[in-house]
C-alpha cells in the first residue's frame, strides 16, 4: 500500500497534464483581456506584455453593449429558470410520490426529450416561432429553454425528492395536517436545498445556450452574451480580441465560480438519479 | 436569503396543484397526472410539434423565405442523398462523434478513478477537472479560436517559447489539422461530464468486494480487471451513449471555430445543416436532413432506454422490498 | 380511548391479493400486537387502521365510527414510525408541538403537555435540540413523546424497535410496556419478533400470508398454539416437530415415527389411528427419561448458555433441540433418552397443520 502522501503525488502527476490543458484557455482569456490593444499581433507570439490594462474591461463595456446582453442573458435565464422549476416541481412530485398510469411512459417521454438537442428541431423551432410572431422576442427563447431543461430538472427533483422519506409526510398526516400543510410545511423545507441547486444548474444551462439564441434573436439589441462575443468574431475582417476575452472573463467566471461550489451536488444527484 | 425567496416562489406550483385537485375530481382524472400535464403540454408543443413540422416541411417545396410551395414527396430526401457534401459531412460525423467519444471515455475512466481515491488536495483536482463543463462551449470555442491563431495564437507563443516549433502553425487554416483541433477540443470539454457520471459509478461500488479481492490475492490490476470493469459496464455504457448522442449533436465548437471550413473541409452533420437552413436558405433540404438525424437520435436514444431498463432491472429486487413496505 | 373494530378487510394492489379478509376486535384499552413474518400484511393493516392505505373492502370502526374514508389526520391517531419519521428541521420540541400547533392549541397548554411528556420520557434535557443530534434511543423516544402529547383515541406502532440494538430493544420494550399500563390508550403494535410480541401484548395476533393465524394472550398462544405456523412461530428455540403416524396399541396411543421409533402420547384427541400427524414439544419441555422409557437420541452440539443447557440433537434423522436447566455433562455423539411430560405434548394433523 502506498501512502497517502505518494499517492498524492502520482496522481497530481497524472492530472497535471489535464489540468494544464484545463487552464489554459483560462489563462489565454486573462492575458489578453489586459493587454493593451497594439501587443495582441505582434511577432514572434509571446505571453508577455507591457502593461495591465484594465480599461480594456470599461471600454469594451460600451462599445460591444455588453450591458445590455447581460441584461438578456440575465431575464431569459430567470425567467426560463422559474419556469422550468414551476412546472418540474409538481411533476416531479407525482413523480416521486405516486403511482399513476403513464408514469413509466412519461418517464421516457422525457429521456427522449432530453436527447432531442434544439439543433436537430431548430429549423422547427424556428419556423414555430415565426408563426407565433415571436422570432427576436427573448420570450421564444424562455419558452424554449424551459421546455428543453424540463427533462433535467424533472430527473434531478424527482431523485433528490426520493430521498425525502416519505413517512415524514405521513406522520405529519397523522399528527392532523392536511395535504397541503404537510406539504408547505414538512416537504417544501426539505426540498429548498434541491430546488436551489436545480435551479442553479438550469440557470447556468440556459446562461450557455447558443445555437437557439443565435438563431431565434436576430438583431443586435436582443443577443444574449454567448451571441453576442460569437458576433464580434464571426464573419469580421478585424477581430477586437482584447474587448473579446474582456467579455468572455466577465461572461463566464462568475458562473465557473458558481459551478465549482455546487458540483458536488451535480455529483449527487447523478449518483442518485442518473444510472439507477 | 435566497432561500426564503425559492421557497416563496416554490409556493406557486403548490397553488396551482391546490386547484389542479379540485379540478381533478371534476374531470375524473387522478392528482398526480394533474400534477404532470403541464410540463407534459409544454414539453409537447416545444418539442413534439417542431418534429412534425419537420416531417411535413421536409415533403414541400420550400422557398428561400419558408412559404412552403407544394408537396413533392421524397424529393428533397433524394436531394439530400445525391448531395457529396452530404455524404463527406455524415462521415466526418462519423469521425468527430467516435474519435471524440472514445477519447473522452479513455482520459475519463481514470481520472474519475484518481478522483475517486483519496488524496491531497482532491476537492481542488475535482473543480479542475470539472471546470470546462461550466463555461459555454461558445465561450471556450471562441477562446481556442484565438488562442490559436495562426499569427500572434498563444498556443503558437507557447510551443514558441518552449522550442518545439520555430515557426507559428496555421492551426485553423488547414481542414485536417483544424478538424483534429476541434476534435482535441472536443473531447476536453466532454470529460467533466463523463467523468461525473464515472464517479457516480464508482462511488457505489462495493468497498468489501475490493477487501475480499485483496483477501483473495488479487493485484491492482486483477481488481481492475475482474471487479471495478465489470461493474462500472453500465456506467461505462450509459457514458458512450449519452456522450455519442451529445458530440454529435454539438454545433457550437465546430461553428465557432471554423463555421465548417475552409472549403467545407470541417463541415459535419449540425454544420451543414446549420449552413442550409439559415445561410443558403434550401429549407426542404434542412428539413430532410433534420428528419434524418432526428432518425439516428431515435436509435440512440432507444438504445439508451434499453440500456437503462437493463440497468433498473437488475436493481429490480431491492425495488420490489421498497414497493411493497413489509 | 376507543375500541377498533376490523370487519371482513381486505386489501389489494392491483390484481394481488395482500389481504384476504381480517376480522378483528380491539378492546378500549388494550395493548395487541401484529406480529408475523415480513410480507404476512401486518404493516399494511396498520397504515390501513391510520388511513395510510386505502380499505378494498370491509370495514374499518374506530368506536363506533366507520372510518374508511377518513382522512388520516381527522382519525384522532398517534403513530410512531420505523424510522422515527421525526421531521428533521425541526426541533425536539417544535417536533412534539407539531401536532398541538397544528390544532391551534393554546400556547401555555403546548407548553405544559410537551413538558410532562418529555418528563415521562426524560426528553427535558434535549428539547432544544434537532433531532439528527440525538442518539438512536432518544429519536426512538421522541417518536413516542410526539404520540403521548396528543391524547390519541389510539396509538400505532410501526416496529418502533428495529433499528435499534439489542440491549436498547429490551429496555425501551418495558418502557413502552410501562407506559401503557400508566396511560392505558388502545394500542396497535406491529413486530416481527415474537418476543416482543410475547413481553408486550395483551393479546396478540398471529399473521401468515395476508391471513390471521391465532389470536389469543401470550401464554394462550405458547400452550395451545392452533396450527403448525403459530406453534412455530411463538417460542425460541422453536418448538421440535417431527412427523410420524398415530397408532394405539394396547390402549396406549403413540406416533410411529418414520425410524420405527414410538412416541407415547397421552390420547390421541380427536386423531384416528393411521392418521399422519405431526408431533410437536417444545425444547424446555424436554426431560432426561428414566431407564429404557422415552426415546433414543444422538447428542450433536451442546451450547451452554449459563442459565441452561441447549443440546442439538437427531431424532429419527431429523433435528431435535432440548434445554435443561439442570447441569448436565453430555458430550457429541453420546445417546440420552427423552422422554416429554403427556401434558406439554402437541399434535398437529400433518395435511391441515391444525391442532388435534
Amino acid at each position: 500500500m502506498m501512502s497517502k502522501a505518494k499517492r498524492s503525488i502520482l496522481y497530481w502527476i497524472i492530472l497535471a497534464p489535464l489540468v494544464v490543458v484545463i487552464l489554459f484557455p483560462f489563462a489565454v482569456m486573462f492575458v489578453t483581456a489586459v493587454r493593451p490593444r497594439d501587443e495582441l499581433f505582434v511577432y514572434p507570439p509571446t505571453w508577455g506584455f507591457s502593461e495591465f490594462r484594465w480599461e480594456n474591461f470599461a471600454e469594451m463595456w460600451v462599445k460591444t453593449n455588453f450591458g445590455g446582453a447581460l441584461l438578456n442573458s440575465l431575464y431569459v435565464s430567470i425567467t426560463a429558470t422559474s419556469a422550468a422549476l414551476i412546472l418540474s416541481i409538481p411533476a416531479a412530485y407525482a413523480m416521486s410520490r405516486y403511482r399513476f398510469a403513464g408514469k413509466g411512459l412519461y418517464k421516457n417521454f422525457l429521456l427522449m426529450t432530453q436527447m432531442m438537442s434544439p439543433i436537430v428541431l431548430v429549423l422547427g423551432l424556428f419556423r414555430l416561432m415565426m408563426t407565433l410572431g415571436l422570432v427576436n422576442d427573448l420570450n421564444s427563447l424562455v419558452i424554449t429553454y424551459a421546455a428543453f431543461n424540463m427533462a433535467f430538472t424533472i430527473w434531478m427533483l424527482q431523485s433528490y425528492f426520493n430521498s425525502i422519506p416519505r413517512d415524514l409526510e405521513e406522520a405529519a398526516w397523522m399528527d392532523g395536517a392536511s395535504h397541503l400543510t404537510s406539504l408547505i410545511r414538512i416537504f417544501l423545507p426539505l426540498a429548498v436545498p434541491a430546488i436551489v441547486v436545480t435551479a442553479i444548474f438550469t440557470f447556468i444551462n440556459s446562461w450557455n445556450e447558443f445555437v437557439l439564441a443565435l438563431t431565434m434573436m436576430r438583431s443586435s439589441e436582443d443577443f444574449t452574451l454567448p451571441v453576442q462575443i460569437y458576433s464580434q468574431v464571426a464573419g469580421r475582417y478585424q477581430v477586437e480580441w482584447h474587448h473579446v476575452m474582456a467579455g468572455t472573463v466577465l461572461a463566464t467566471v462568475p458562473v465557473a465560480i458558481l459551478f465549482s461550489w455546487l458540483q458536488r451536488y451535480l455529483i449527487r444527484g447523478m449518483a442518485l438519479g442518473a444510472v439507477k | 436569503m435566497a432561500q426564503s425567496g425559492l421557497s416563496a416562489l416554490c409556493l406557486l406550483p403548490v397553488a396551482t396543484a391546490w386547484t389542479l385537485e379540485t379540478m381533478a375530481k371534476k374531470a375524473h382524472i387522478s392528482i398526480p397526472m394533474l400534477m404532470v400535464l403541464p410540463s407534459l403540454l409544454l414539453a409537447t408543443g416545444i418539442i413534439g410539434y417542431p418534429i412534425l413540422d419537420l416531417a411535413w416541411t421536409s415533403m414541400q417545396e420550400v422557398s428561400r423565405f419558408g412559404k412552403l410551395q407544394g408537396f413533392v414527396g421524397w424529393e428533397n430526401f433524394a436531394e439530400v442523398f445525391g448531395d457529396p457534401l452530404f455524404y463527406a459531412s455524415l462521415w466526418r460525423t462519423g469521425i468527430w462523434t467516435g474519435a471524440v467519444v472514445a477519447g473522452t471515455l479513455l482520459i475519463s475512466m481514470p481520472v474519475a478513478m484518481i478522483l475517486n481515491d483519496d488524496f491531497y488536495g482532491r476537492g481542488l483536482a475535482r473543480v479542475l477537472v470539472m471546470l470546462p463543463w461550466s463555461i459555454s462551449l461558445t465561450m471556450t470555442a471562441v477562446v481556442w479560436r484565438w488562442a490559436l491563431n495562426g499569427r500572434s495564437g498563444l498556443l503558437n507563443a507557447t510551443l514558441m517559447q518552449m522550442g518545439v516549433i520555430n515557426e507559428p502553425i496555421e492551426w485553423l487554416a488547414e481542414a485536417s489539422t483544424a478538424f483534429t483541433v476541434e476534435i482535441l477540443v472536443g473531447i476536453l470539454v466532454s470529460i467533466p461530464f463523463t467523468t461525473t457520471i464515472l464517479l457516480g459509478g464508482l462511488s457505489s461500488m462495493p468497498q468489501d468486494a475490493y477487501e475480499a479481492a485483496v483477501v483473495d490475492g488479487a493485484t491492482g490490476w486483477h481488481q481492475f480487471r475482474y471487479i471495478t470493469l465489470p461493474l462500472m459496464k453500465p456506467f461505462i455504457n450509459i457514458a458512450i451513449v449519452l456522450n455519442v448522442i451529445y458530440v454529435f449533436n454539438s454545433l457550437p465548437i465546430i461553428w465557432v471555430m471554423t463555421e465548417g471550413g475552409p472549403a467545407n473541409g470541417t463541415d459535419i452533420l449540425v454544420t451543414y445543416l446549420y449552413k442550409l437552413a439559415f445561410r443558403f436558405g434550401q429549407l426542404g433540404k434542412a428539413s430532410a436532413i433534420s428528419l434524418i438525424m432526428f432518425g439516428v437520435l431515435l436509435v440512440f436514444t432507444l438504445l439508451y432506454v434499453v440500456l437503462l431498463s437493463r440497468n433498473e432491472a437488475d436493481a429490480a429486487p431491492e425495488d420490489e422490498v421498497k414497493g411493497h413496505d413489509e | 380511548m376507543s375500541s377498533v373494530t376490523i370487519r371482513g378487510v381486505k386489501k389489494r394492489y392491483g390484481a394481488m391479493p395482500i389481504l384476504h379478509g381480517i376480522d378483528l376486535e380491539i378492546r378500549d384499552q388494550e395493548f395487541v400486537v401484529l406480529v408475523g413474518p415480513s410480507g404476512c400484511g401486518k404493516s399494511t393493516l396498520l397504515r390501513m387502521i391510520a388511513g395510510l392505505e386505502t380499505v378494498s373492502s370491509g370495514d374499518i370502526l374506530i368506536g363506533e365510527r366507520v372510518i374508511n374514508d377518513v382522512p388520516p389526520k381527522s382519525r384522532d391517531i398517534a403513530m410512531v414510525f420505523q424510522n422515527y419519521a421525526l421531521y428533521p428541521h425541526m426541533s425536539v420540541y417544535e417536533n412534539m408541538s407539531f401536532s398541538l400547533r397544528l390544532r391551534r392549541q393554546a400556547k401555555e397548554i403546548i407548553d405544559r403537555k410537551v413538558r410532562e411528556a418529555a418528563e415521562i420520557l426524560n426528553l427535558t434535557k434535549f428539547l432544544d435540540r434537532s433531532p439528527r443530534q440525538l442518539s438512536g434511543g432518544q429519536r426512538q423516544r421522541v417518536a413516542m413523546g410526539r404520540a403521548l402529547v396528543r391524547d390519541a383515541e389510539v396509538f400505532l406502532f410501526d416496529e418502533p424497535l428495529s433499528n435499534l440494538d439489542a440491549k436498547l430493544r429490551v429496555v425501551m420494550r418495558t418502557e413502552i410496556k410501562a407506559l401503557h399500563q400508566r396511560l392505558k390508550t388502545t394500542s396497535v403494535y406491529v413486530t416481527h419478533d415474537q418476543i416482543e410480541a410475547m413481553t408486550m401484548a395483551d393479546r396478540i395476533v398471529v399473521m401468515n400470508a395476508g391471513r390471521i393465524e391465532q389470536i389469543g394472550t401470550p401464554l394462550e398462544l405458547y400452550d395451545t398454539p392452533a396450527n403448525l405456523f403459530v406453534a412455530d412461530f411463538i417460542g425460541s428455540p422453536s418448538m421440535n416437530v417431527i412427523r410420524g403416524v398415530l397408532g394405539a396399541e394396547a390402549g396406549r396411543a403413540f406416533v410411529e415415527l418414520p425410524d420405527g421409533a414410538r412416541l407415547f402420547v397421552p390420547a390421541m384427541a380427536s386423531g384416528k389411528p393411521g392418521q399422519k400427524v405431526v408431533f410437536g414439544a417444545r425444547p424446555e419441555h424436554c426431560a432426561l427419561a428414566q431407564g429404557d422409557a422415552g426415546v433414543a437420541v444422538q447428542v450433536e452440539v451442546v451450547e451452554p448458555t449459563g442459565a441452561n443447557i441447549q443440546v442439538y440433537t437427531k431424532l429419527a434423522g431429523a433435528p431435535f433441540c432440548a434445554i435443561f436447566t439442570e447441569r448436565h455433562d453430555f458430550r457429541p455423539g453420546q445417546t440420552i433418552r427423552l422422554d416429554f411430560p403427556a401434558n406439554k405434548i402437541h399434535l398437529f394433523d400433518a395435511e391441515t397443520g391444525a391442532r388435534l
